[in-house]
């Protein structure tokens, strides 16, 4: 619970390194279930952000109640070899992947290696579709170029731009895990032509 | 560093149906994407979903390229003193420009710009400021007016105009600059001005200007329409990217071959590349070397383009001939009194072209660090007609190209172009793709006479106001919207002068009152100091920050009617539609108060609109003038701007024409168009010539040269090759150039200062160093470098040049000129391939770490431009940043992967 704090409670000191990260995730899904707030309706919390650091602060978000969605196995994933599904509902502009990108650890990665991420495959500039745009050069991961106009995202850093068109990161879909099976949990950021994630 | 962080969210309000909707531009780049501005009043209800709920008329979640509000496009703004939800995006309905609503990171971004005090736009100046015991006290408008312009007379009576000194922005909308020039030009009437990105006021491109030019002639449509696009010192991706997505790709697409001269590999010349284009990757400065090279590739393979060259080149004769006066009195002339430049045609061309072992392919190559067999293909795909017909070709260049070897590049590029018959015609044009937009228009002459300043020959030159306030002449420096020291070179020495000049002269400001503050200030300028009055709409940090004795809040984008042009010379009103915070005020009307003030006549504007209609005709020789748009708005009862207004974000190409009968106004595709016919004049009611006021210049049809035919011109690489060679890296120095990312450009002051979305991504300066030069230095991603040099080579003194070489590098040296100054930056490193091995490259202009400060201040000795791409320094691991192993701020991610 410590990235996440109900307002006047102190944000507890934790360390800022992947794992965090990826905790932050599991903590932020824990809340939600805590919270009630499985149901699809929208509420307004607030969350310490970058908890434990310097820039610590804490704001208010709106927490929806996003669908707990089986996506993966870890034993089944294959480095570099996306798998797609659609979340969070099967409505328009919810193509997304989650790939294993060869034990390279990425913000918000979960697994051992922390190196399993999962985002949409709408560029976030104008729905470009990204299918096909997963690269790995290195220790560098991204997905990119976009077909339309060549938007070029990194995914071990949740989804930033790397050069391009987009007024967003592209937006990264939470996992979560638990055993062998990988679970979506929500999304930050917005998606492509929604005005809400879960308004579809 | 500490940054702060950009929290994704996850969802934005759209427009309900009744918002007012109204248009404007992008307040960045060169290309100007047409945008609409959704506003609506805080408290009333936000659109739905259905497309009978919106103001877009779409069902939501929208599909690809349609309209969308990303949460980053909205804002909270005041207007007419209530809150309204203001929503900025692109306009989906433009068929011009960013055709179907493309736009930028920038552009994307325009909400962000907006004042709301509860964002990072807080800090907006908004009143006056003056500054007592050292720091900025806020202070009645006319209180502040008063000091400035009792100070500015003062200056002006007892130490004469070119005390006087003006630094300001270029581009900024037409009505600022008209006013700002009228005050400076015609009534200072100061020799000491000059724009926001030269240490003079000179021409870009003199090269351009010589052969007869325009910077920006072709339509956006040209772009996309050749055979072969050769593109020299840019990634249009980056720094235009709405031009290189709508018009390059389309035309790379359907077979456009392109030819990319740049040091650095990025997105766009990836892309290219990924096509079946070809990269002359070459080092800093030797551009001059390829181009001669490839030109005489073609001659001596007789792919030239004979039929153009015998109807469109200069002959003896021609080069010789003149208007009346003869070329005598024009810059053309006066550059070339060594014979430097002046052929008498092709074929002397030529015969010179072949007698510079430089230009030897073999040679050039090997200079300029390029595979040679790249030179033959780029002249192939140049000139080399293919079953009997030749490739269309067209030829743009930018900064990268035009700031390395000012003078020597232009030149030679203009001569390549012209042998491979580009300049003229649909698709076979010669232009600058552009930097910032075209806002500027001169409301009075530059006096020329005054300077101090004169070249060998016959010609005074443009003041260098760098040289001139270094050397102590500069009494009161009237800046505006720039930050004056980190955008020249060699800033880290212009900062120490300022700082001896403002801060540590004894004369200070310790009262309140106003008398003493400007007697104190009059006794500044009189023992030597300087006084610094500053309008701008951020308190910019040193000039406005620590040198500013009053600093003057300025109104911006979207909170008055302006008129501007972009790349095509497409002019459009960018709509007010918001407040301007507290007291700010155009700088028109601040401009206009200071005049008044010190008794000026001609300044009595009460809106925005009169100072545009005042300015029209001034710009009827211009290649945007506007004047037409004006008559025919008076003709049917309305105002300059009201008229602009109807055409939207369209907006229309300059110069303009109207025809009295029909009462229809016409645009200008594109200038130097020798393909236009009689059909053309006859619908704008011009076939027995202009009308009334319409005026058709030679520009229209033929080129900006004395016979309207092209000056085929040497480019002499010795100009130049001293000062490369002494600048080349030595011992474990590496080239040091610069330039811009796609994410930050035109917009720095908004994108990586206030929108934390920008300053994540590019939390701090940065430069790109090759795998193989980091390894050598124990350098990797991430880690915090200095970059450093007492090689900063500096020309501090006003001279007036006798002898022809007098302004050469080596005699400037010789005869102690040049003062070698250091400089230090720090950086954080991005170890990559897309920078050349030997090269490093870096961010064009952080405010806090300016590369500038290591760049070369010896202006270029023809045209008197900085070369700003031109440095060398060594560079050291000084530990990692923060953003190393942290995963939530800037990508090291190379930007050429495809």
């Amino acid at each position: 619970m410590s990235e996440i704090t109900n307002i006047g409670q102190e944000p507890i000191k934790k360390d800022d390194s992947a794992e965090a990260h990826g905790k932050c995730m599991l903590n932020r899904r824990k809340f939600l279930m805590y919270s009630g707030g499985t149901a699809a309706a929208a509420s307004t919390v607030s969350i310490t952000l970058f908890a434990g650091t310097a820039q610590a602060e804490t704001r208010q978000a709106r927490v929806q109640g996003y669908p707990r969605k089986l996506v993966a196995k870890l034993s089944e994933l294959k480095d570099h070899t996306p798998v797609n599904f659609n979340y969070p509902d099967d409505g328009p502009n919810s193509q997304a992947m989650i790939v294993k990108m060869g034990n390279v650890q990425a913000g918000g990665g979960v697994g051992d290696k922390r190196d399993v991420v999962a985002f949409s495959y709408m560029c976030t500039h104008q729905g470009g579709p990204m299918q096909n745009t997963y690269k790995h050069v290195g220790d560098q991961r991204v997905m990119g170029q976009c077909p339309l106009h060549l938007s070029t995202y990194d995914l071990r850093r949740h989804g930033i731009i790397v050069s391009g068109q987009a007024y967003q990161s592209l937006p990264q879909v939470l996992l979560e895990v638990d055993g062998d099976n990988v679970y979506a949990v929500g999304i930050m950021g917005l998606l492509f032509g929604r005005q809400e994630n879960l308004s579809a | 560093m500490s940054i702060d962080y950009y929290q994704a969210k996850d969802h934005a309000p759209l427009p309900p149906k009744n918002a007012d909707v109204l248009t404007t531009a992008c307040d960045y780049c060169i290309v100007a994407c047409g945008y609409k501005v959704y506003r609506w009043p805080v408290g009333t209800k936000d659109g739905g979903m259905k497309a009978s709920e919106n103001a877009f008329g779409i069902d939501f979640p929208s599909n690809m390229l349609q309209s969308w509000v990303a949460p980053t496009q909205h804002n909270i703004c005041t207007h007419n003193g209530k809150k309204h939800n203001v929503v900025i995006v692109p306009d989906k309905d433009t068929t011009v420009v960013n055709t179907n609503g493309d736009s930028s990171i920038r552009g994307g971004l325009l909400a962000q710009k907006c004042y709301n005090p509860d964002s990072k736009t807080k800090d907006r100046l908004k009143t006056p400021l003056v500054r007592v015991n050292g720091v900025l006290t806020p202070m009645s408008w006319d209180d502040a007016i008063d000091i400035a312009a009792a100070v500015g007379s003062h200056v002006l009576e007892k130490h004469g105009e070119a005390a006087y000194g003006v630094k300001t922005y270029s581009y900024q909308y037409i009505e600022n600059t008209y006013a700002i020039t009228k005050y400076a030009l015609r009534h200072v009437n100061t020799p000491n001005f000059t724009f926001h990105d030269t240490p003079a006021d000179v021409t870009s491109t003199p090269g351009f200007r010589d052969a007869g030019f325009d910077n920006f002639g072709p339509s956006y449509d040209d772009w996309g329409s050749a055979d072969t696009l050769m593109i020299c010192g840019t990634d249009p991706y980056e720094t235009k990217s709405v031009l290189f997505t709508q018009h390059i790709m389309p035309g790379i697409a359907n077979g456009m071959k392109v030819i990319a001269l740049n040091p650095r590999d990025t997105a766009g010349i990836a892309y290219i590349k990924k096509m079946g284009g070809l990269h002359l990757d070459v080092f800093p400065g030797s551009d001059n070397l390829v181009l001669g090279a490839i030109a005489r590739i073609i001659m001596k393979n007789g792919w030239e383009d004979s039929d153009w060259i015998k109807e469109w080149v200069n002959s003896k004769w021609e080069s010789n001939s003149g208007f009346g006066q003869g070329t005598r009195n024009t810059p053309w002339q006066w550059r070339t009194t060594w014979g430097k430049f002046q052929t008498k045609g092709y074929e002397d061309y030529k015969k010179w072209n072949l007698g510079q072992k430089e230009y030897d392919p073999a040679y050039a190559a090997k200079k300029a660090g390029v595979d040679v067999k790249k030179l033959y293909t780029a002249a192939e795909w140049l000139a080399k007609p293919v079953n009997g017909k030749r490739p269309k070709t067209s030829i743009g260049i930018e900064k990268g190209f035009y700031w390395s070897n000012n003078t020597g590049n232009t030149n030679a590029i203009s001569s390549l172009a012209t042998i491979c018959g580009a300049g003229g015609r649909p698709g076979q044009v010669v232009g600058r793709f552009g930097g910032h937009q075209r806002g500027g228009q001169k409301g009075g002459g530059y006096p020329r006479n005054k300077s101090a300043q004169k070249v060998p020959g016959r010609r005074r030159q443009a003041l260098d106001t760098d040289r001139w306030m270094y050397s102590g002449h500069t009494r009161f420096a009237h800046v505006i919207g720039t930050t004056w020291i980190q955008s020249m070179t060699g800033s880290q020495g212009l900062a120490r002068k300022f700082e001896e000049l403002v801060v540590k002269n004894p004369n200070q400001v310790r009262s309140n009152n106003k008398a003493e503050i400007i007697a104190t200030l009059k006794k500044r300028a009189d023992s030597g100091g300087m006084v610094v009055i500053n309008q701008d709409i951020y308190l910019r940090d040193p000039i406005g920050a620590k040198f500013a004795d009053v600093v003057f809040p300025a109104a911006t984008w979207g909170e008055v009617d302006f008129m501007r042009a972009n790349g095509e010379r497409r002019l459009r009103l960018y709509q007010a539609f918001n407040d301007a915070p507290g007291e700010a005020k155009p700088d028109w009307e601040i401009i206009s108060l200071l005049a008044r003030k010190m008794g000026f006549d001609g300044f009595d504007w009460k809106s925005s609109n009169e100072v545009a209609e005042e300015a029209s005709r001034f710009s009827r020789k211009g290649r945007k003038s506007f004047h037409m748009v004006k008559v025919a708005a008076h003709i049917e009862g309305k105002s300059l701007h009201q008229k602009m207004r109807e055409f939207g974000t369209d907006g229309i190409q300059g110069p303009t024409m109207y025809n009295y009968k029909t009462g229809m106004l016409y645009g200008t595709k594109r200038l130097h168009d020798t393909t236009v016919g009689e059909k053309q004049f006859t619908a704008m009611g011009l076939s027995n010539g202009p009308v009334k006021e319409n005026r058709y210049g030679k520009k229209m049809t033929h080129f900006n040269s004395q016979t309207g035919k092209i000056n085929l011109q040497k480019h002499p690489w010795s100009l130049f090759g001293d000062l490369w060679e002494w600048l080349s890296p030595k011992g474990d120095e590496l080239w040091m150039s610069n330039g811009r990312v796609n994410e930050v450009w035109q917009s720095g002051f908004d994108d990586v200062e206030r929108r934390d979305y920008i300053s994540q991504r590019w939390p701090g300066n940065w430069v790109e160093i090759n795998p193989a030069d980091a390894k050598k230095r124990g350098i990797e991603s991430g880690d915090m470098v200095m970059m450093y040099s007492n090689r900063v080579p500096v020309f501090k003194d006003t001279v007036l040049g006798v002898h022809g070489k007098d302004f050469q590098f080596s005699e400037l040296m010789k005869n102690g000129h040049i003062k070698l100054d250091k400089g230090s930056i720090t950086a954080i490193a991005i170890v990559t391939p897309t920078t050349k091995k030997g090269a490093m490259y870096a961010n064009f202009l952080d405010m806090k770490q300016p590369n500038n400060s290591l760049t070369i201040r010896v202006p270029d000795n023809i045209s008197g431009n900085y070369n700003y791409k031109m440095a060398v320094g060594k560079v050291k691991k000084i530990g990692e940043s923060e953003f190393k192993n942290d995963f939530r701020g800037m990508s090291f991610a190379p930007r050429n992967i495809t």
